[in-house]
Order: C-alpha cells, then sequence, then structure tokens
C-alpha cells in the first residue's frame, strides 16, 4: 500500500537530512567524525578550543564537545530540501493545502530551533515529518467506541459516486462489526443500480447479517426507514444504510439523499470513494461534505494505489475524519484507519 | 440416482457470478485508463524528444477536428508539466521526459496489480461456472430419470 510514496518520502526525507548534515559539515568542518553536525549560527555551551595535536585520545574528547554543542539550522539551509519534498507530495497527488500544511510544519520544526549537534540528524528530519503528516491526517475515527458511546442503534448512511466499491464496503463493515460483537441489519437502499439489491442480499447471506429489501425501483428511503424501525424493534446496535451511488452535480439524486436523511436520521454520514482516484476522491468528498455532509470518510482499494495522495489530504482538505481503508477483496481486508500506524509504515520502512 | 443440485446453491452461485462480473469491468475499465495514460505519456515523450530534435522549432499543432497548423515552439526547452493535484510547473525538457518515464514505470506497476486481481477474479468466475455447469447437468439429468 503507497509504495510509491513510501519510497519517495524517504528519499526526500534522506535529501533533507543530508541537506542540514552538508550546513554542518561546511560550517563545522573540523573533523567530527561520525557526530552529525549542524548548521550556522553556532553557539558553544562549553567553550574550549580545538585541539591542535591529532591523536586518537583528543579526537574522541573533541567529539564529545562538538556534541555538547548546539547549533540553529537556518530556512536558507533546508529550502532547497523542502522545495523537493514539496514537489514529492503534488507527484504524489497530495492536495495542495495539505502539502502547504505538511512543509510548514516540518520548517517550523526544523527552522530556527537550537538543536544538540548529537542528535541525530535522521531522528530530527523523520521526526519532524511524522508529527507534520499526523497533523495532516488528524485522529482516524473510532467507530467501535462511537457505538459504544451512543445511543442504539447507531445508524450509518454510506453515500459516494458510483463503482467505488460502496456496496461491498458496508459489507465488510458489517463483517467487522459482527466480529466485534456487535449485531447489525443492513438496509438495501440501493434501489437504482441493476442487481444490487441482489449484490447486498448475497453479501449478507454470505456473513448472517439480516437485510431488510424492497423490490428494484422502490423509495430508497422507505427501504431505509423500514431498516430502522427492523433495528428499534428488535434491538440492534447498528443499522448499515446502502444507497446508490450518485454524482454531486445530479441535484435530482442529491435531493433524494437528503430526503434519505430526513427520513433516516443517521447518526453518521460516511462518503465512500476510492483511494486510486488521487485528488479527484478528495475534490468529490469535498463537494459532497458541501451539499449533503460527510461525517467521516472511507477509502477503498488502497492496496493498488502507490501513491497515497488521496489518504494523505482527504482528513485535512475536507475537515472530516478517515475512517477505513479498503485494501482487498476479501470481507476481511479492510481496516480502521490508525494514523499513526500508517506514518510509521510511510518513513520507518515497515512493510 | 443423481441428486440434482439445490435451487438456491445454483441461485446463489448465479449471483456470485454476477457480482464478480461486475468486479470484472471495473477492473477491466481500470486497466484501460492506465493503458490509455501509458500511451498517452509515451506519445509526449516522442513529442518531446521530436521538438528538440527539429532545427526550426516548427511543429504540427493540432486543434481538434482533424483540422492542424503549423506552429513554432518559442521554448522548446521549457515544458508545462502537470505533476498531480492540479499543479503545473515548469520543467526542462529533459526532466520532463524523465518525469513521464516514471509516471509509465509507475502505471505499469498499477497495471500489473490490477492484471493480477483480474486473474483472480476470472479464475473464481471460471471455478462457479464449472460448479453451475455440473449443477445444470445434474438437474437436466434427474429431470429425465
Amino acid at each position: 500500500m503507497f509504495g510509491g510514496l513510501k519510497e519517495k518520502l524517504q528519499a526526500a526525507s534522506s535529501r533533507l537530512g543530508s541537506s542540514i548534515q552538508s550546513v554542518v559539515t561546511a560550517s563545522g568542518s573540523s573533523g567530527t567524525g561520525t557526530a552529525p553536525q549542524v548548521s550556522v549560527p553556532e553557539k558553544e555551551r562549553l567553550g574550549s578550543s580545538p585541539p591542535r595535536s591529532v591523536s586518537p585520545s583528543l579526537i574522541d574528547k573533541f567529539k564529545v564537545l562538538v556534541i555538547e554543542r548546539e547549533m540553529i539550522v537556518s530556512k536558507k539551509d533546508i529550502s532547497d530540501a523542502l522545495s523537493e519534498l514539496e514537489l514529492t507530495l503534488l507527484e504524489s497527488d497530495v492536495a495542495l493545502p495539505a502539502t502547504d500544511a505538511i512543509i510548514a510544519h516540518v520548517r517550523k520544526s526544523i527552522v530556527g530551533k537550537q538543536r544538540k549537534i548529537g542528535e541525530s540528524v535522521d531522528s530530527l528530519v523523520v521526526g519532524a515529518l511524522k508529527s507534520a503528516l499526523l497533523e495532516v491526517l488528524g485522529h482516524g475515527f473510532d467507530l467501535l467506541g462511537y457505538i459504544q458511546t451512543h445511543p442504539r442503534p447507531v445508524k450509518i448512511l454510506f453515500t459516494g459516486v458510483n463503482g467505488t466499491g460502496k456496496t461491498t464496503t458496508v459489507a465488510k463493515i458489517g463483517s467487522y462489526l459482527k466480529k466485534q460483537g456487535f449485531s447489525v441489519v443492513i438496509g438495501a437502499g440501493d434501489t437504482y443500480r441493476a442487481g444490487a439489491i441482489e449484490q447486498i442480499g448475497v453479501h449478507a447471506e454470505r456473513l448472517g447479517i439480516k437485510i431488510i429489501q424492497h423490490p428494484e425501483g422502490g423509495d430508497p428511503s422507505a427501504v431505509l426507514f423500514d431498516t430502522v424501525q427492523y433495528a428499534n424493534s428488535h434491538k440492534i446496535d447498528v443499522v448499515l444504510a446502502d444507497t446508490a451511488g450518485r454524482f454531486h452535480n445530479k441535484a435530482n439524486l442529491m435531493s433524494q439523499l437528503e430526503k434519505i436523511k430526513r427520513v433516516m436520521k443517521p447518526d453518521l454520514v460516511v462518503y465512500v470513494d476510492e483511494a486510486v482516484a488521487g485528488n479527484d476522491a478528495v475534490t468529490r468528498a469535498f463537494e459532497f461534505d458541501k451539499t449533503i455532509g460527510a461525517d467521516a470518510v472511507v477509502l477503498t482499494k488502497a492496496d493498488m494505489d502507490s501513491r497515497g495522495g488521496a489518504a494523505i489530504s482527504i482528513a485535512h482538505t475536507i475537515g472530516k475524519p478517515l475512517m477505513f481503508i479498503g485494501t482487498g477483496q476479501s470481507y476481511d481486508d479492510i481496516a480502521p484507519f490508525e494514523p499513526a500506524q500508517v506514518v510509521d509504515e510511510l518513513l520507518d520502512g515497515g512493510s | 440416482m443423481i441428486q440434482p443440485m439445490d435451487q438456491r446453491e445454483l441461485m446463489t452461485l448465479q449471483h456470485y457470478l454476477k457480482e464478480y462480473g461486475q468486479q470484472a469491468e471495473i477492473f477491466v475499465s481500470q486497466l484501460e485508463m492506465l493503458e490509455n495514460g501509458r500511451m498517452e505519456a509515451h506519445a509526449a515523450i516522442e513529442a518531446l524528444e521530436g521538438m528538440m530534435a527539429t532545427e526550426d522549432g516548427v511543429v504540427l499543432l493540432q486543434l481538434g477536428a482533424g483540422a492542424s497548423v503549423r506552429a513554432k515552439i518559442l521554448e522548446p526547452e521549457k515544458v508545462m508539466l502537470a505533476i498531480g493535484s492540479e499543479v503545473v510547473v515548469e520543467r526542462k525538457n529533459k526532466e520532463a521526459i524523465e518525469f513521464l518515464k516514471e509516471r509509465i514505470m509507475e502505471m505499469e506497476a498499477s497495471q500489473k496489480k490490477v492484471a493480477e486481481t483480474l486473474d483472480r477474479l476470472r479464475s473464481q468466475m471460471n471455478e462457479i461456472n464449472k460448479r453451475l455447469e455440473t449443477g445444470y447437468q445434474q438437474s437436466m439429468a434427474a429431470g429425465e430419470e
């Protein structure tokens, strides 16, 4: 997942580290061995002068002195490396506002702060990048915690454009919640697409989840109202409401969605799109949120997305958390989005 | 005596087949999109290289609907390139070619992944088809008896 972005980010991180390292080397230039050196201006904590004769023991002592010194990285020192990082992010389809936020955060973390020379340049850079990415990624969305702390049934409405894997996502989340011990009912609210009712019906049967269906072409609001009624009378924990895919600029379909919202009164509206759509997914999510609102986002097909742009930018750009990431064809190929885990995988070389 | 396959099982298999077929269609269209993107990038590389090779910088500019005009490229060395996220940057000709080559590699990697998934889906569909075929034959045989 996000292999291309991972490769590029690690390369950008390494270039940023090299920039700092080279400035330090230039300013220190006195053979500090392996100790990472730092930049201009620097001030000495321990003001002893460098040794004139070079013996191993003296070099060792000098290393200690250098390690104890402090340095300040200037904006200029890392401007080239930051420009490269900016292009790397944009090339990976990370949205411009998210890219700007990441660059600003990294710059703020590194520039102008006093750094001990002994502090590893790598950890400095990786630390700055990690906190920048975490800031942009947000906190994710703890669905299990949400369900546990809200009155049952918790009603979740799934929306999004056509062909992004909405129905399969509903089934996957149903399976996930069932495994976590919650009772689930699915509402087959996509009464428009041919075969959609059968499709969700097969999923529900396979998973052993109750499904409420009406004939094809029926009113989706009625199906989902019945689903909520069923959940109320059977004390079901969660209602998962599937809907037909639609584009935000189709006024009649969007007003149908508004009607569904009025009738079933969902606790959460979840926008589903595919990670491979990149920046288009971010734009569409923004438009959907503006039109009918969204509380969280699910990105599907992340296993086929090498760039990772949508996953990085969506939460920051639309201000709504990423809840789940879909990574394959089977029911278990969905996982709650854990920002810290994703950032570690991107920057620490985890799998 | 041959036991016919349960009608419910037959119907479920038909649903599976239909669902897999729909998924396969989506992956096929993704493959087509990737292939179009790859071909477009190759064409752009060829044009960028050709632009540098011409001595007078004159090219045939297509206006659409089969209409073209001769145009002179003022700065063949500078290329405006959409790098992603709706951002366009100015790159040197060679840098633009390098960028496009990287994009082609990315698209080829994605194509490989999508093709693998499609292969898996098709093999599952074949399995279902075989079971359906057996089911139909059993039903027919049971009917004849």
